[in-house]
């Protein structure tokens, strides 16, 4: 299995070792921005994606959720 | 013939330097036999003095090529034998042979710490016939005549032994990690892909590598939050001054908005004013360490910037020896001495005054120490040639540290005034130096500035011009530097201050991390991953820090060189069998990431004709001349291409140009200085370079 994202071999949940944990920072995260500023998961992740602070991998993972509607 | 007293040294430079302290009138001879020089100084007898160029013997296999692994044996041999491009060795070893026959007695003047100390042994044993058990050593931190003369009247009566145990060790195991590992690596990828590439890792590197990595695993993975900052502008005396909420993060946009709301329109009064007066102690001498990162910030040198300008102005007897960690400055150094021919210099005249007239010079050091060299500290000495621009600037930062660390401590004020708007509290803040003390020697090297505050009462009425808020988000760490690479190693007890800015060098050259904001490749990464999967004993910090102490008992004489040996041996082993048994998978990985990294090499931005495909480096089948062209090409999209400068080296720059906004690269030619190129031919850059060499051609 490779993951979505790099084609590294998928280790859970469909990501690599570097995009899992991005993906844990992502899910993390929404809790934070859920309470600061009462936003929806959808927009928590545009918003994300399109953040120049956001990093590479946590962009990657926000763009690859927002395209397959995951939640 | 009469025989004569050899001196070896580490450089030529130091040579000089000895030979001509040492000559009765002041003025040694200078000698040259196939290239390389030596000097004649005459005193009571005649003496030579050969240098060396650095290290002239190394740790080689005992036998067979370069292409297997596991190595365990291996014997001291001639820089020529083991390392291709070093044919010069060859000549300078003989020519010290020949010296050294028509000498009767013989003096190691190699520098005063492990390396110099290995290079003067290895000399002395194997160029010199077995001369190490019966040579003196001449022990100095400076190439100043007084300290040389002095060193030479009061010789060691032999080599430092156990520090060369400890020396030959580090080299050894070091050398033992490094070909073994690297190797492993290497002829994995080669092996795979049949193609070579140099993949290397190392006792230190790899542990480096991997703090680098969890750096970069972090920024990439990280997700900014939003907080929100609530700020004020409030007038007072007529002028405006900005004032900052008691809450530096609010966490909701709801109380910010509260916050907000309650102070609009309305004016403050202030409660309570907090005066604090504190004292910033001076700053301790440098060690090397501390130079390299101060530099760092000041300046932008990387750390073995650094570390080759503080040599060269240690070879010209400007500066005290530079590959120290120590923080003290002894009083045999002569501090007033020192000083007043500082006071020369016409910058230095009103500072050094200062210090002299105090009643006792008494500086502040720090902790670390050094047994074989004082902290760094400029000899008093100045430049007999006009310096360069970074040399003048180091010498500068080191001359006025050393003045600073006898400074008296600084005394500052910090203010703090609470204002009070409407129920919601407010800071002003203003910072002041009451008493410049040691500040006023390192000046220009100080980094804080005043906020001057007008004079402000307790009760008195603020006006408040706006409040407004603010949105942020949380940043991520921020990317380690060349400077804050080293400071890491040193925290962490790896590597030495001679090795470190080197094996930060070799993490470049290696293409595993780019760019002074270090940014981890693909490359790095893989090997890394490898590294963790299948050796994560070679990555453990604990692990090198241990052997870093082990080697340090055996300079203490309270641990034996086999010991360490024999144990290093034990741990590698099972290592490289490992790596062995997977060569094939590790070949893989690696082959795919050097594909990757070298394709990514070539690719210098996104098409700014189709907007989708990449601008790459290629070569014409036909003529085999380079260029760039778009990926799209292949798909029958994009026909965009622009033709490329044919001598040189070409490498994306990895930004866009200034004008036009298309990519850009950066040319090389030997010899000629680097220069970034925008190769769209409408950029209006160029037109305005075009008018600017008509303009001048026509006055």
């Amino acid at each position: 299995m490779q993951c979505v994202i790099c084609n590294r071999d998928a280790v859970e949940n469909n990501y690599c070792e570097l995009h899992i944990k991005a993906y844990e920072s992502v899910a993390e995260k929404f809790q934070e921005w859920k309470k600061a500023s009462g936003i929806s998961w959808k927009e928590y992740l545009s918003e994300i994606a399109k953040n120049p602070l956001t990093g590479e991998w946590a962009k990657e993972v926000a763009e690859h959720l927002i395209k397959s509607g995951e939640k | 013939m009469e025989k004569y007293e050899l001196i070896i040294t580490e450089k030529p430079d130091a040579a000089q330097r000895i030979a001509s302290a040492l000559d009765v009138k002041g003025k040694a001879k200078k000698m040259e036999d196939n290239g390389v020089p030596y000097y004649v100084a005459k005193r009571d007898r005649e003496i030579v003095v050969v240098p060396a160029l650095g290290h002239l013997y190394t740790v080689a296999q005992e036998r067979g090529g370069r292409n297997y692994y596991p190595v365990f044996s291996f014997r001291w041999v001639p820089r020529h034998v083991a390392e291709r491009g070093a044919k010069k060795i060859r000549t300078w070893l003989e020519t010290i042979s020949k010296l050294a026959n028509k000498a009767d007695t013989f003096i190691d003047a190699c520098d005063y710490d492990i390396e110099g100390s290995i290079i003067g042994y290895c000399i002395l044993k194997y160029a010199c016939d077995n001369k190490e058990k019966t040579s003196k050593r001449m022990k100095y931190s400076t190439l100043t005549k007084k300290e040389l003369e002095k060193s030479y009247a009061e010789l060691l009566p032999h080599i430092d032994f156990v520090l060369i145990e400890a020396g030959r060790t580090r080299h050894e195991i070091d050398w033992l990690y490094g070909v073994n590992l690297s190797r492993a690596l290497t002829i994995a990828a080669r092996d795979w892909s049949g193609k070579y590439a140099t993949l290397s890792t190392g006792r230190v590197q790899g542990p480096t590598l991997k703090f680098i990595v969890a750096r970069e695993k972090e920024i990439r993975s990280f997700v900014p939050t939003p907080y929100w900052e609530i700020l004020a502008e409030a007038e007072i005396d007529g002028s405006v001054l900005q004032v900052e909420y008691e809450k530096k993060i609010i966490e909701t946009k709801s109380e910010a908005d509260a916050v907000l709301n309650a102070c609009k329109a309305k004016d403050g009064q202030v409660e309570k004013i907090d005066v604090r007066k504190f004292k910033q102690k001076p700053p301790v001498p440098f060690d090397l360490g501390a130079l390299q990162s101060e530099a760092y910030g000041l300046f932008g040198y990387t750390p073995r910037r650094t570390s080759n300008i503080a040599q060269r102005l240690y070879l010209e007897a400007l500066i005290s020896y530079p590959r120290t960690s120590s923080q003290k400055l002894p009083r045999a150094i002569n501090y007033k001495a020192i000083l007043k021919n500082l006071s020369k210099a016409p910058e230095y005249k009103k500072l050094t005054a200062k210090l002299l007239a105090k009643p006792k010079l008494k500086p502040r050091e720090g902790k670390k120490e050094d047994p074989a060299h004082p902290a760094i500290y400029p000899t008093g000495n100045l430049p007999e040639r006009v310096l360069d621009s970074s040399e003048r600037k180091v010498f500068d930062l080191i001359a006025r540290r050393f003045m600073a660390v006898f400074g008296e401590p600084a005394i500052r004020q910090s203010m703090k005034v609470y204002i009070n708007v409407n129920g919601n509290r407010f800071y002003l803040r203003g910072r002041r130096i009451l008493k410049r003390g040691w500040l006023r020697f390192y000046g220009p090297y100080v980094r804080s500035e005043e906020v001057l505050l007008p004079p402000i009462e307790e009760g008195q009425a603020i006006k408040v011009r706006k409040v407004i808020s603010e949105d942020k988000f949380t940043k991520p760490l921020s990317r380690y530097n060349p400077g804050s690479v080293l400071k890491k190693m040193e925290e962490a007890g790896i590597g030495t201050k001679a090795t470190r800015a080197n094996i930060i060098q070799t993490l470049y050259d290696r293409k595993y991390v780019r760019d002074e904001r270090i940014v981890v490749t693909n490359l790095g990464f893989e090997v890394l991953d490898v590294l963790e999967k299948y050796c994560p004993a070679v990555l453990s910090i604990g692990l090198t820090r241990e052997l870093e102490q082990r080697m340090d008992r055996i300079q203490a004489n309270s641990e034996k060189r086999e010991n360490v040996l024999v144990d290093a041996i034990e741990i590698l082993k099972p290592v490289i069998e490992k790596l062995k048994e997977r060569e094939k998978t590790i070949g893989e990985q690696l082959s795919k990431a050097v594909k990757k990294a070298r394709l990514e090499e070539r690719i210098i931005g996104t098409c700014p004709v189709c907007g989708t495909g990449k601008l790459m480096i290629l070569y014409s089948r036909k003529t085999r001349k380079r260029f760039i062209g778009c990926t799209n090409y292949f798909k029958g999209l994009c026909r965009t291409s622009f033709p490329l400068p044919q001598r040189g080296s070409v490498r994306p720059l990895g930004r866009d140009c200034r004008r036009c906004g298309w990519p850009t690269v950066q040319v090389r030619i030997k010899g000629k200085r680097p220069w970034n190129l925008c190769f769209n031919p409408e950029c209006p850059l160029k037109e305005e370079r075009r008018k600017r060499i008509a303009m001048r051609n026509m006055q």
